[in-house]
C-alpha cells in the first residue's frame, strides 16, 4: 500500500459520510420503516399505537379489487407507453441526428416539454381535452373535428381516459428519452455504417442490420426507466382525472395515496408500496436478464 | 471609499447559491419576527362561500384589536382539504382552528386531536343551536365540533308532472309510505314520465351513505352499534335488508336509473321527483316555481332524515385557546358567523336565532328543511371507523343497484369493515371499560 | 450532368425534409403555443382562434398575469420552488459527488459492498417511500413554517443514487496518472478532489444539473405532502390550486403556467449546451 491508497482510504469516511448518511436517514430507514408498518395495522394519526398483524395488510391487497383494477390500470398504461414512446424516442433521435447545427432547434422542440413541468403539463392538457362546453371546444377536439371525427369527453370517457392520459404523457416525455437515443447513436460506428453502404445496403437495411443492434444497450435502458417511470403515474390522474371516471385511471401510487391520506390505513398503505417496489424489481430484473439473454 | 460592511463578501459574489441561502434564510427571519396568530383553516367552497368567511374573520380581527388577537386564514382546496387535514394531523402541525366534514369528527377525537368544547358553552348557547348540530359534534358524550350550517335531504317533485300522472302528492309536510312512493312511481311509469333521480352518477361515495342511510334508518336498522363498535349483523339486520331491498326495488323496476348521465334530469323537466338535498332548492325554485313541490323522503316506518354538513373544531394542542373559543364562538353566533355564511352558500342556519333573518324559512321547501332538522333527522355515524363503513356501504350500494344480491353483498361489505374494527378494538374496549 | 440531377434532387429532399419538419414541430408545440397564446386572452376568447377574434385587440390582455400572480400567491411560491431546487442542486452536487469520488478513487475493506447497496437504491421509486420519509422528516422538525418546510422540501433529496452512481463513473474515466503526479507534489486527498478530479467532469456535473433542475422543478407528490402552510406552497402547487379553487379562470391558470415555466426555460437556455455535449450517455450501461 502506498503512502497515496493509505490516507486515502482514511479520508474516505468523511467523503461517503454526507451521501451515506443522508440516504441512511432518508431513504434507507424509511424504508424499513415501511417494511415494519406494512406488517401492523398502523394508523397515520397514530402511528405509536401498531400492532403486529403478520401478512394480513398483503393478503386483503390481493384480494381487494380495486387494489387490482390500480395495478391493471397502471400495467396497462405502462403498455400502452413503453413500446409507443421507446419507438417514436427513437425515429425522433434518427431525424434530428444530423450534424449540421441548423437541425438544432429541431432537437430542442422535441425536447421543450420535458422542460415544461408535468403538472403544468397536466393542467394544460385537461383544457386541450375539454369537449364541447357552452361553446367552448378544447383544441384536440378541434383538431380530430377536422377529420371528421365526433366530439369527445376525452378525460370523462371510460374507455378513452387511459389512452388519453398516456398520449400526454408519451408527448411529455418523449424529449428526455430521444435525448438518450441521441447519445446512443453518437456511439454508432461510422466504419460499419461506410462498409454496409458500400455493400449497396439500403438506408433502411442499415438501420436494422447495423444500427438497431448497437443500440442494444441504449433501447434496454430507455425501456426500463420507461417503464419504472410509467407505473410511478400519479400526476396525470391526480390533477387530470382524480382517478375516474368508474375508477378507470385509477393508478398504484394514487391508491397509496389515497389508503394513506383519505383512509388514514397507513399499515395497509406501506404494505401496498412494497409489493410496489417488489415489482419494480422484478421487471427491472426481466429486462436485464431478457436484454442479457438476447445480447449472448 | 466604501465601508467595509457594505461590502459584498467575495464569497456571496462567486458563490450565488450562498447568497440565495443567506437571503432565504432572512425571510425566514422576517416571518418569525411577525406576531402570534391564530392559525385557521377552512376548505375552499364556493367563492361566495370563501369570500363570507374572509369577511367574517376581519370582522372577528377589527372586533378583537385590543386584545391582539389575529385570525390567519389559509384556504385549501376542496378535494385535497382533507388529506391536507390529515397529513397536518400526522405532522403534529394542526392549525389552532380548523373546519372538518361532521363524519370525521369521531376520527379526530379517537386520537385525541381535538379539544371538548362542553365547558365553553353556557346552556343559553347551547339550546340555540339546532339539535342536528350538537348530535354531528359529540362523541361519547362530550362535544368536540360545532358548525355554522347545516344540511337537509328532501324529495321534490314536480306538481305538474304527478298530476299528468294522476298522482297525488301528500299533505303539505307530510310524507309518503313506502308503498305509497312505490305506487307513484308505478303510476308515472306507466303514464311514460321517469319517476325519481337517486343520482347514483355522483363519483363520491359520501353522497350513498349520506342519501341513502336513512332508508335503512327509518326500515328501524342501523350501519353500526356505535357504542361498541359493531357492524356484523347490523348491515344485515332484517330491518337493514328490508330496507336496502326496496330501495334496489327502484331500479330493478325502472323506476330510477343506475347510470344516469345529466346531474340535474329533475331540473331539465325530464324526471318528475328529485331525491336530494337543500343545496338544489334555489335551482329548482328558479326553474320550477309554483310547480315546484317538496316533501320528506318516503318512510319505512319511522320519518327519517339526513343531516350533517361542515363544522368547526379546535386543536387539543393549541398554545391560544382563548383566542380560538372566541373564534369558534364568532363564527357560530348567529349575527356575526351564521347569518353571512349562510347568505353566501345557502345552507341551513345551526342556530335557531337566525332563522329570523331568512323569511323564506316559513315557506316550502324550506319550512320543511328545518323541521326535519329539529326533529326526523339523524347524523351519520359518528365512529372512528366511518371512513372504512362509508367506503364500504357505498360500493355494496353501488353493486346493489345493478342488481346484487343484497344480504350477501351486505354480508361482505360488514365482514369487510368488522375485520379491521376487531382488530383495531382491543384499544377501544379497554378505553370504554374505563371508568 | 446526372451529378447535377442528384443534387438537384436531394436539394428537394432537403427541402421537402425541412419544410415537414417545420409542420411537426408546429404540431409538436402546439398544446405550448396555445398555453401561450390563451394566457393573454380574455376568459371567453381563450377557446375561440377564428380571425376575427385574433385581430380583435378586445379580446387580448395582459390581466391574466396580475390575477394569477396574486391569486396564486407567485412571488412567495417562485422564491420556494427556486430555493428548493438551488438548495437540491447545490448540495446535491457536493455530497454525491464526493462519495462518488470516494468510491472510485478511496478503495477501502467493504467499500465495493458499500457500492453495490447504493446502487441497488437506483430504482427506488420515491412513491414508495413517501409517507415514512414523511414521518422521519416530522420527526426531525422539518415540517410547518417556511425554514423548517425548507429544509424537509430540500435535504430528503439531495443525496442521490443514481447521481452518486453516475459521477462514479466518470471520475473512473479520468486518467489516474494526473492525480498521482499531483500526490508527489505533496497535494492531499481533499485537494485531488476539489482541484483536480471535479473540475476535470464539469460537463458530467453539468448533466447531473440539468437531471435534478427538470426533475425537481416538477416536484408535486412531495411538496404536497410536506407543506402544510399557505407559504410554503411551491409554484406547481400553486397552480394545481388555482386549477381546482372555484372560480375556474382558464386565463389565470395559463398564465399561472407560463409563469411557472419561465425560470427552468431560462435555465435550460443557459445549460442547453452541456445537455447537448454530454447527455445521459455513460449513464447506460
Amino acid at each position: 500500500m502506498t503512502a497515496w491508497e493509505k490516507q486515502a482510504s482514511r479520508r474516505a469516511i468523511w467523503f461517503l459520510l454526507p451521501a451515506l448518511g443522508m440516504l441512511a436517514v432518508f431513504v434507507a430507514w424509511p424504508l424499513i420503516r415501511a417494511a415494519w408498518w406494512s406488517v401492523t395495522d398502523a394508523d397515520l394519526l397514530a402511528t405509536d399505537d401498531a400492532h403486529w398483524i403478520g401478512a394480513e395488510n398483503y393478503s386483503d391487497l390481493l384480494r381487494d379489487p380495486r387494489f387490482r383494477h390500480a395495478f391493471l390500470n397502471t400495467a396497462l398504461f405502462a403498455i400502452l407507453i413503453v413500446p409507443l414512446q421507446t419507438l417514436l424516442a427513437m425515429v425522433l433521435a434518427l431525424w434530428v441526428n444530423r450534424p449540421e447545427p441548423a437541425w438544432r432547434w429541431l432537437r430542442t422542440v422535441f425536447f421543450l416539454p420535458v422542460v415544461v413541468s408535468l403538472p403544468v403539463l397536466a393542467v394544460v392538457w385537461t383544457l386541450l381535452y375539454q369537449p364541447e362546453q357552452a361553446g367552448e371546444t378544447g383544441l384536440i377536439n378541434r383538431l380530430t373535428s377536422v377529420f371528421g371525427f365526433a366530439d369527445r369527453a376525452w378525460l370523462r370517457d371510460p374507455s378513452l381516459a387511459l389512452p388519453a392520459l398516456a398520449a400526454m404523457s408519451i408527448w411529455q416525455g418523449v424529449g428526455l428519452q430521444m435525448m438518450v437515443f441521441l447519445a446512443g447513436l453518437q456511439g454508432v460506428s461510422r466504419e460499419q455504417l461506410e462498409a454496409a453502404q458500400l455493400d449497396g445496403a439500403s438506408a433502411w437495411q442499415r438501420l436494422v442490420h447495423v444500427v438497431i443492434p448497437s443500440l442494444r444497450n441504449t433501447i434496454a435502458f430507455v425501456v426500463t426507466v420507461t417503464t419504472i417511470l410509467a407505473f410511478r403515474l400519479f400526476v396525470q390522474p391526480y390533477l387530470m382525472t382524480r382517478g375516474g371516471p368508474d375508477d378507470r385511471t385509477l393508478s398504484l401510487v394514487q391508491y397509496m395515496y389515497e389508503t394513506t391520506f383519505l383512509n388514514l390505513e397507513l399499515g395497509r398503505a406501506c404494505a401496498a408500496a412494497l409489493l410496489f417496489l417488489t415489482w419494480v424489481g422484478f421487471l427491472t430484473w426481466l429486462q436485464r436478464t431478457l436484454f442479457n439473454e438476447e445480447k449472448s | 471609499m466604501t465601508p467595509c460592511f457594505l461590502k459584498i463578501p467575495d464569497g456571496l459574489k462567486r458563490y450565488p447559491l450562498v447568497g440565495i441561502v443567506c437571503w432565504l434564510a432572512a425571510l425566514v427571519g422576517a416571518h418569525a419576527a411577525q406576531d402570534v396568530r391564530l392559525r385557521v383553516w377552512s376548505h375552499q367552497g364556493q367563492e361566495a362561500e370563501n369570500h363570507a368567511v374572509r369577511e367574517i374573520a376581519e370582522a372577528f380581527n377589527a372586533a378583537h384589536r385590543d386584545r391582539g388577537w389575529t385570525v390567519e386564514l389559509s384556504f385549501f382546496p376542496d378535494f385535497q382539504y382533507t388529506e391536507k387535514l390529515a397529513v397536518a394531523a400526522a405532522a403534529r402541525d394542526l392549525p389552532d382552528v380548523f373546519d372538518l366534514d361532521g363524519p370525521l369528527v369521531a376520527r379526530f377525537a379517537d386520537v385525541g386531536l381535538l379539544k371538548p368544547l362542553d365547558e365553553f358553552l353556557s346552556d343559553a348557547e347551547r339550546a340555540d343551536f339546532l339539535p342536528t348540530i350538537l348530535a354531528q359534534g359529540t362523541v361519547d358524550g362530550r362535544l368536540y365540533a360545532l358548525g355554522s350550517f347545516d344540511s337537509a335531504l328532501v324529495l321534490y317533485y314536480d306538481r305538474e308532472l304527478l298530476a299528468r300522472a294522476g298522482v297525488t302528492p301528500p299533505v303539505e309536510g307530510q310524507g309518503w309510505s313506502w308503498d305509497e312512493f312505490v305506487k307513484a312511481c308505478e303510476k308515472l311509469k306507466t303514464a311514460g314520465i321517469e319517476p325519481v333521480a337517486l343520482h347514483m352518477n355522483e363519483s363520491a361515495d359520501e353522497w350513498f351513505t349520506y342519501a341513502f342511510s336513512p332508508v335503512v334508518w327509518s326500515a328501524g336498522g342501523r350501519l353500526i352499534a356505535q357504542d361498541i363498535a359493531r357492524v356484523r349483523g347490523e348491515l344485515t339486520s332484517e330491518a337493514a335488508v328490508r330496507g336496502v331491498r326496496a330501495w334496489q326495488e327502484l331500479f330493478a323496476r325502472g323506476f330510477a336509473a343506475t347510470d344516469p348521465v345529466e346531474p340535474d334530469p329533475f331540473g331539465q323537466g325530464r324526471v318528475a321527483m328529485d331525491w336530494s338535498g337543500h343545496w338544489m332548492a334555489r335551482g329548482h325554485l328558479a326553474t320550477k316555481g309554483d310547480r315546484l313541490g317538496v316533501m320528506p323522503l318516503p318512510s319505512l316506518g319511522t320519518p327519517a332524515a339526513a343531516c350533517g354538513s361542515w363544522c368547526w373544531a379546535i386543536s387539543a394542542e393549541t398554545k391560544q385557546q382563548e383566542a380560538a373559543v372566541a373564534w369558534l364562538r364568532w363564527v357560530t353566533e348567529a349575527e356575526t358567523g351564521v347569518v353571512p355564511l349562510v347568505r353566501a352558500n345557502g345552507a341551513v342556519p345551526a342556530r335557531r336565532a337566525a332563522f329570523a333573518h331568512f323569511p323564506e324559512y316559513e315557506q316550502m321547501p324550506y319550512a320543511l328543511f328545518r323541521a326535519q332538522l329539529e326533529t326526523s333527522a339523524r347524523p351519520r355515524p359518528r365512529t372512528p371507523f366511518y371512513a372504512m363503513l362509508t367506503h364500504r356501504f357505498a360500493a355494496a350500494l353501488r353493486d346493489i343497484s345493478r342488481g346484487a344480491d343484497v344480504e350477501s353483498r351486505l354480508r361482505k361489505a360488514e365482514e369487510a369493515v368488522q375485520r379491521v374494527i376487531d382488530r383495531k378494538r382491543p384499544t377501544k374496549t379497554a378505553e370504554a371499560s374505563r371508568p | 450532368m446526372s451529378g447535377r440531377r442528384r443534387d438537384h434532387i436531394t436539394r428537394w429532399a432537403e427541402a421537402l425534409l425541412g419544410s415537414a419538419s417545420v409542420v411537426v414541430a408546429l404540431l409538436f408545440l402546439a398544446p405550448l403555443l396555445w398555453t401561450l397564446i390563451g394566457s393573454f386572452r380574455v376568459e371567453e376568447a381563450i377557446f375561440r382562434l377564428d380571425a376575427a377574434s385574433l385581430i380583435d385587440p378586445r379580446m387580448w390582455t395582459i390581466e391574466n398575469y396580475g390575477d394569477a400572480w396574486r391569486r396564486a400567491s407567485l412571488g412567495p411560491a417562485l422564491a420556494v420552488s427556486i430555493g428548493q431546487v438551488a438548495l437540491i442542486v447545490a448540495g446535491g452536487l457536493l455530497v454525491n459527488s464526493l462519495a462518488a469520488y470516494a468510491f472510485a478513487r478511496l478503495q477501502f475493506r467493504g467499500s465495493d459492498a458499500l457500492f453495490a447497496a447504493v446502487v441497488m437504491l437506483i430504482i427506488l421509486p420515491v412513491e414508495v417511500i413517501a409517507v415514512p420519509m414523511f414521518f422521519t422528516a416530522r420527526d426531525l422538525g422539518l415540517t410547518g413554517g417556511l425554514g423548517p418546510a425548507l429544509a424537509g422540501l430540500t435535504l430528503p433529496f439531495m443525496a442521490k443514487a443514481f447521481n452518486i452512481y453516475f459521477l462514479r463513473q466518470h471520475f473512473l474515466n479520468l486518467p489516474r496518472q494526473i492525480e498521482e503526479a499531483a500526490v508527489l507534489d505533496g497535494a492531499r486527498v481533499w485537494a485531488q478532489y476539489w482541484r483536480i478530479a471535479l473540475p476535470s467532469i464539469k460537463p458530467a456535473l453539468a448533466t447531473v444539473v440539468v437531471l435534478d433542475v427538470l426533475t425537481h422543478w416538477g416536484d408535486f407528490l412531495w411538496p404536497l405532502l410536506i407543506g402544510t402552510r399557505e407559504e410554503t406552497r411551491t409554484v406547481q402547487i400553486g397552480l394545481a390550486n388555482l386549477f381546482t379553487q372555484p372560480p375556474v379562470q382558464w386565463g389565470d391558470i395559463l398564465a399561472c403556467a407560463v409563469i411557472a415555466t419561465l425560470p427552468v426555460l431560462v435555465m435550460f437556455r443557459w445549460l442547453q449546451r452541456y445537455i447537448v455535449a454530454t447527455q445521459v450517455h455513460t449513464g447506460i450501461k
